[in-house]
């Protein structure tokens, strides 16, 4: 079973494949260009690379956010277009629950964190105790303070006594969380930081086999927020 | 040989895609207008027609592959708008396009979006007399473009601010008429008269072929408060006079450039040149001056992929195709 991952909710590019559980091609990319003109010629390389036609794969997985509004659109509408065109199932999984499985069958409560710009993080917290991530709470957009609370709020639920924090919010934000939790915070390495589309070929592996597809047509970027007008306005949905 | 188009169009407020056959015969054109989304804006607001094209674009695309009776496997290039227009809503448009070349093996073709308008009119009229002088003009546009022949055109003027359509809403918005303004303000306009009030006919007496909206705008603004003291605000006529002067201003400036040019024929296009008014006073002065003008359909005049997927057929035939790192752009 080939699985194709896309992901660019974030600065961060990345696409995977994978053959059952085996990693197969991994590209990542965190360089600042546009994913517009990064994100499909890494689709076709990872394919190229594998040798394997479109027709093969067997689902289409992207992260369907948190993450910003424009990088969201570009990975779904590609997503999209792929799975219609190839006829392919069509899987989408949240951007922090793809960065949580960056790390699995931890006894650490595991918090990710994207920049959300404007002074607040998107975050989630989760139970990263067996392969797929159970999250704790609602994904939220709020001031990294805030965020701090939420994290106190599941050690002491979950009786955890130390945390990991993945996601660029926590590169942006790392003196104020490691100055607030100090030694509780465990410090992941690179490899781990950021989004990774490996991870999200991973969950979306999980789905395909519990046949737990996303619609093709009507699926949409989970934002968290509205656009600003929508707020001025206070109408409309997400 | 037979040659199909899927065409795609989301570079303002309509998630649009089509099929055509040989660059004229038009097989299925789908249009999902945002216009009720948009309304309690009073104009369109980019972020919010980027979320509803990247809702739409898969249903929209199905769809007009599916009324066009073809099957995938029929279709031989993909074509899309990368620009000019709301470049978050052009992303969109284009990442679909990219991923849908390529996931049925078919080659990836872009069209500029002002270049489509004009093969709307190509597809109705397809013997235009070159040279011609094309106003592409709408929400998003007001340019006048000289064409040399179908594919061999350039920028000659420009809006320096708002585009005409764009203040048709903020007028409409303001004489509180509703969205879209252009329909609204001419469906006011028919009950009142012109002349009653005294607008300027912004940059009509200048040599540059440039246009200016936001003053016109902004005096619309003035004389109505000036009426509203006097007790004699009367929003049928204000409608009138704003459209006549903004009618008059497009078509002056329109008709300067086919004399500057020695045009043959003028072509308009885009969602203004459905304006009944507008189409009347164009075709008038270009009567008067013995140039032919041409105009879409109704439904060929706002934005939609048909022209897309025409515009693209000469670049299909010369091989031009796009590359996967292609990108969008807002600017011309
Ligand atoms: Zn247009």
């Amino acid at each position: 079973m080939y699985i194709l991952a896309i992901d660019s909710a974030t600065p961060v590019a990345g696409v995977a494949l994978l053959r059952d559980e085996s990693l197969i091609v991994e590209t990542f990319a965190n360089i600042g260009l546009t994913h517009s003109e990064t994100l499909m010629p890494m689709v076709d390389r990872v394919l190229k690379d594998a040798g394997l036609p479109v027709g093969q794969l067997h689902a289409i997985a992207v992260t369907i956010g948190p993450g910003s509004f424009t990088g969201l659109r570009i990975g779904l509408a590609a997503a999209k277009g792929l799975a219609l065109a190839a006829d392919k199932p069509l899987i989408g999984i949240s951007t922090l629950e793809a960065l949580a499985h960056n790390l699995s069958y931890s006894s650490l409560l595991v918090g990710t964190i994207l920049d959300a710009r404007k002074g607040e993080v998107y975050g989630a917290c989760f139970d990263a105790s067996q392969a797929y991530p159970r999250r704790l709470g609602e994904e939220m957009a709020c001031s990294p303070e805030d965020f701090c609370r939420e994290v106190d709020h599941w050690l002491d639920e979950t009786g955890r006594s130390g945390l990991v924090l993945l996601g660029d919010g926590f590169i942006t934000y790392r003196q104020k969380f490691t100055d607030y939790w100090g030694d509780k915070l465990q410090l992941m390495p690179p490899h781990q930081q950021l989004p990774r589309a490996a991870s999200l070929g991973s969950l979306a592996r999980l789905k395909a086999l519990q046949n737990d597809y996303s619609d093709r047509l009507l699926l949409k970027p989970a934002y968290i927020r509205l656009s600003e007008a929508q707020n001025r306005l206070g109408v409309g949905e997400l | 040989m037979t040659v199909n188009i899927l065409g795609i169009e989301t570079s303002c407020d309509e998630t649009a895609a089509a099929v055509v056959q040989n660059g004229r015969h038009i097989l299925s054109n789908i249009v999902n207008s945002q216009i009720d989304i948009h309304r309690p804006f009073g104009g369109v607001v980019p972020e919010v027609a980027s979320r509803k094209h990247v809702e739409n674009i898969g249903l929209v695309v199905e769809k007009a592959i599916a009324e066009s009776g073809l099957a995938y496997a029929d279709l031989d290039a993909v074509a899309v708008t990368n620009r000019p227009g709301l470049i978050g809503a052009l992303l969109v448009g284009l990442s679909f396009a990219k991923a849908f070349a390529y996931g049925i093996n078919k080659p990836l073709i872009t069209v500029n979006h002002l270049n489509g308008h004009i093969y709307a009119n190509l597809l109705e009229h397809p013997h235009l007399e070159f040279p011609a002088i094309c106003l592409v003009v709408s929400g998003g546009h007001t340019s006048l473009l000289l064409m040399q022949s179908e594919s061999d055109y350039q920028l000659v003027g420009a809006t320096l601010d708002d585009a005409a359509g764009e203040a048709f809403d903020k007028v409409a918005r303001f004489l509180g008429l509703g969205y879209p303004g252009g329909p609204a303000i001419q469906k006011t306009a028919e009950s009142g008269q012109a002349g009653h009030y005294n607008l300027p006919r912004v940059f009509l007496n200048r040599p540059e072929l440039e246009f200016s909206f936001s003053g016109l705008k902004t005096a619309v603004m003035n004389e109505w408060r000036k009426a509203q003291q006097r007790g004699e605000a009367n929003v049928e006529d204000m409608a009138a006079e704003f459209q006549a002067a903004l009618i008059e201003i497009l078509v002056g400036k329109t008709m300067q450039a086919a004399e500057q040019y020695q045009a043959r024929s003028i072509i308009m296009a885009g969602g203004v040149a459905a304006n009944g008014p507008l189409r009347e006073l164009m075709t008038r002065r270009g009567q008067e001056m013995g140039l032919p003008v041409y105009y879409p359909s109704l439904s060929l005049c706002t934005d939609n992929a048909v022209m897309i997927a025409a515009a693209a057929y000469p670049k299909f035939v010369q091989g031009r195709f796009a590359p996967l790192h292609v990108n969008a752009q807002a600017s011309l």
